[in-house]
């Protein structure tokens, strides 16, 4: 089948690149950050230092992990609420359970990835193999988390070692660590999304019969996007405390919804089979931004809910009107 | 296994199936089936829907395993443990409800679930697409763009590319599920056809028009209520015989005779209706007229059903029923104003898979009966199986969720649905799609009874012979306009064909 293809001519198709580019939501989320970032520099004169940037980075991070992680479950049109549980519980192991010094910072990431492999391996083997509702199960294992995260640590406290704390959120040179750990992800998922496994991914979002039909191993892909979602939420539990340099047991249950609201501004439609990491890591910075441009225009941090809710509508709108959009753009 | 037992002569057999049973529940979907195809043979598979076919396309596919029985492929035991290992013994399928992925790109379709690798494992867009462009160029449909997504492409491209699928695993034996069912010319799928015979593959072939099975098939096997009732030789065979065997009485011939229609007064009147792909067309459905509507793939009728059905917008013309101008904005004011549509893609656009049947049936009538706000099951359960003796849908499907139906018990649900709602105009966009030859009987009957208490019918129909049996009169479209119109003896194939492919002159 490959032998003759390399003589082959690709007949000239023209790409529709306007139509293409309105339909994708991460241009739309881009498009919105951009808005809010000008609107920051209006209020605030040293928005754009560097000093400014790298704050933002280590504090959008945790939560851009996480919604890296949910939306490798979104995709597959599931949901997966144990993203709080797993916070928590990474969150506090790390407060509670390492030891100072670079080996002791990849010792608790070795931790807390273990822990959440773990978490994503039971959430996968429930839904994928025993065939149970997404929803249901990993509503189930957040709540064992959530309360193993208090065995662990009852209260907020702990004992979070310095180079966790200093260096996770520093610079290496010029460049800020948080932006290292950003880039890794993503072009670690820019090379999965292109292996049998990412395409699958894409595949049983969209249709699973369809996927199952196409020869795609549904049940082993859904499992290990599970694992590596698990394993995310993990990360972002360890940046968490590594930001706010207190391990927190109740630190997960104020992610939960913004780690969706992040993913729906990102483009990554709730339905499966649209949408990506990049765009829900940039939905996540958004609603970090939003918070710090409506506290420098002055705005009460009351009104933080609120204006994180609205952003959202209006990114499912401008998504919804974009695709279609894109759909009538002439071929 | 009664009946004759025609076979190839000299070839031993490429597939070789000996006692197949399977078995849901207690429901039996195979019982004892036997069947074999030569090397280089098209081999027709016959039966109504729910015969059997599917589970038979499913376990041949390796997605299904067998209670019991033997398959042989090649001489060797074929025991597919899934879809990969079927087609690594040299099977494959191309699939009737078409198995591509809408958000995927064709290239990524056609290659899942292996893409070709570039640099360091990771799937290179150029490599894939560069293979894919091959093999479509290779089955002649480089019309279609590698890079373009599924959902952008028509249902005939759609059908196509599933078809090219199949064929890029190079299979020694091809599994074509109703492969002609979306396709308004299926000449291209015959030319690959005889390719790959004189190849020596043997092809299994599934299709509810018999025209097309004979030219293609020598040998067929007929299935019934899951049993194989026996292989017959085609050209031997009259088509009474071949539906005597599928539904196991006779077919009543004079159905195919078009009744007289009354002279009547206009119900549906269309004039100078444009929009996207459709221009300033224009004409009438009778009272108790049945209007055929003859085009080849793409020729401005979907778009045109659409916008009778009120989900596709109308730049200019109007379109009144009973002298009184419709509304056309949504369905909803289209269904208000009297136009009952059936839509193309029964999957996606019809059912409600999660739904009873019931429940499917009685959605445009809910309001009909709600008893102090809620919905009566009893009155539900009475509309519904009023129209369901219309449509001959048996009442014992009435309770169980519409997915568990076969596609014609489906279909037939629809058309319920349609008839329920009391509207008064039908626009049905190829309702016999896919459905076996009892089905069809059912849905002509029932669009006949239909017209002939007062309705009107607009029927669009990939099927040509279909329209002259059923429509009173039939229109051609061509390039978004009204090419022509015949009726009475003059609606013949032929005439419809040179209609429709833009030669009027030939056809007057």
């Amino acid at each position: 089948m490959s032998a003759v293809v390399s003589q082959t001519q690709v007949p000239r198709f023209r790409r529709p690149v306007l139509g293409r580019l309105l339909g994708s939501g991460t241009a739309m989320v881009i498009a919105i950050y951009i808005l809010l970032m000008v609107i920051y520099a209006l209020f605030q004169s040293d928005a754009l230092s560097a000093t400014q940037f790298s704050d933002q980075l280590s504090n959008g991070l945790p939560l851009a992990l996480a919604a890296a992680g949910g939306t490798l479950v979104v995709l597959m049109r599931g949901f997966d609420l144990s993203v709080a549980g797993v916070i928590a519980l990474a969150d506090v192991l790390t407060a509670t359970h390492s030891s100072d010094g670079p080996m002791g910072a990849l010792l608790t990431l070795a931790m807390v990835v273990g822990v959440g492999l773990l978490v994503g391996a039971v959430n996968g083997f429930l839904v994928a193999y025993a065939g149970l509702q997404s929803i249901a199960c990993t509503l189930a294992t957040m709540i064992i988390c959530s309360g193993a995260a208090l065995l662990v640590l009852d209260a907020p406290g702990g004992n979070v070692p310095d180079f966790i704390s200093d260096n996770l959120t520093g610079n290496i040179g010029f460049v800020p660590v948080p932006f290292i750990i950003v880039l890794a992800v993503l072009l670690g998922w820019a090379a999965l999304k292109r292996t049998n496994w990412g395409v699958g991914i894409y595949a049983l979002g969209a249709d699973e019969t369809a996927a199952q039909l196409a020869g795609v191993p549904v049940r082993r892909v859904k499992f290990f996007a599970f694992c590596l979602a698990g394993a995310l939420y993990g990360v972002a539990g360890m940046m968490l405390t590594a930001v706010t340099s207190n391990g927190d047991p109740g630190a997960g249950t104020s992610y939960l919804l913004l780690v969706f609201a992040a993913i729906a501004i990102g483009g990554t439609t709730f339905t499966g089979g649209r949408g990506g990491l990049l765009g829900s890591m940039i939905g996540a910075a958004t609603l970090m931004l939003l918070q710090k441009v409506l506290f420098s225009v002055g705005v009460s941090s009351f009104y933080t809910g609120i204006g994180q809710g609205l952003i959202m509508i209006a990114a499912v709108l401008i998504a919804a009107f974009s695709a279609r959009l894109a759909r009538r753009m002439p071929e | 296994m009664t009946g004759t037992r025609a076979s190839v002569d000299g070839a031993a057999p490429y597939l070789r199936a000996e006692g197949l049973t399977k078995a849901y529940g207690a429901t039996v979907a195979l019982a004892h089936v036997t069947l074999d195809v030569a090397a280089g043979e098209v081999h027709a598979l016959l039966g109504e829907n729910g015969a059997g076919k599917s589970t038979l396309v499913k376990i041949l596919s390796g997605i299904v395993t067998p209670d019991r029985g033997t398959l042989e492929v090649a001489g060797r035991p074929f025991t597919p443990g899934n879809l990969l290992g079927a087609r690594a013994a040299g099977v494959s399928t191309a699939f009737q409800e078409l198995s591509l992925l809408p958000n995927l790109s064709v290239a990524t379709n056609l290659m899942l679930p292996h893409l070709l690798k570039g640099v360091g494992g990771i799937a290179s867009a150029r490599r894939n697409e560069q293979a894919a462009s091959a093999l479509l160029q290779e089955f002649g449909i480089d019309t279609v763009d590698p890079r373009s997504l599924i959902a952008d492409l028509s249902l005939a491209e759609k059908q196509r590319v599933e078809i090219v699928r199949a064929l890029g695993h190079r299979p020694k034996l091809l599994v074509l599920d109703e492969p002609t069912a979306a396709l308004a010319e299926p000449g291209w799928l015959f030319e690959i056809v005889e390719r790959l015979t004189a190849q020596g593959v043997g092809i299994l072939y599934i299709s509810h028009r018999l025209a097309e099975v004979r030219r293609l098939c020598r040998r067929g096997t007929v299935l019934r209520n899951g049993r194989s009732i026996a292989t017959v030789d085609l050209t031997g065979t009259p088509d009474s015989e071949i539906f005597r065997m599928m539904v196991g009485t006779s077919q009543d011939e004079a159905t195919h005779a078009v009744p007289k229609r009354r002279e009547t007064t206009p119900r549906l009147s269309v004039r100078g209706l444009s929009g996207r792909g459709v221009h300033q067309v224009s004409f009438e459905v009778g009272e108790g007229e049945i209007v055929g509507v003859a085009a080849l793939e793409g020729q401005g009728q979907r778009p045109l059903f659409r916008m009778l059905a009120g989900l596709e917008p109308i730049s200019a013309g109007a379109v009144s029923i009973d002298g009184k101008t419709a509304d056309l904005r949504s369905v909803a004011t289209a269904l208000k104003s009297g136009i009952g549509f059936l839509p193309e893609e029964r999957k996606t656009e019809g059912i409600f898979l999660g739904l009873k049947t019931a429940s499917n049936v009685s959605l445009p009538i809910l309001e009909r009966v709600r008893r102090g706000g809620l919905i009566s099951r009893r009155m539900e359960a009475e509309a519904v199986a009023a129209v369901g003796l219309q449509v001959d849908l048996p009442k014992r499907y009435q309770g169980m969720r519409i997915s568990a139906l076969s596609g014609g018990n489906q279909q037939k649900a629809l058309l319920a649905r349609v008839l329920v709602s009391g509207a008064r105009n039908l626009v049905l966009f190829d309702p016999t799609r896919g459905v076996d030859v009892g089905t069809k009987q059912v849905i002509y009957g029932a669009i006949r009874d239909f017209v002939a208490r007062g309705g009107s019918a607009l029927v669009y129909s990939t099927e040509l012979a279909e329209l002259v049996h059923l429509a009173h009169r039939c229109l051609v479209v061509y390039g978004g306009r009204i090419a022509g119109e015949l009726a009475g003896p003059a609606l013949t194939e032929d005439r419809l064909v040179s209609l429709a492919t833009g030669h009027g002159d030939l056809a007057a």
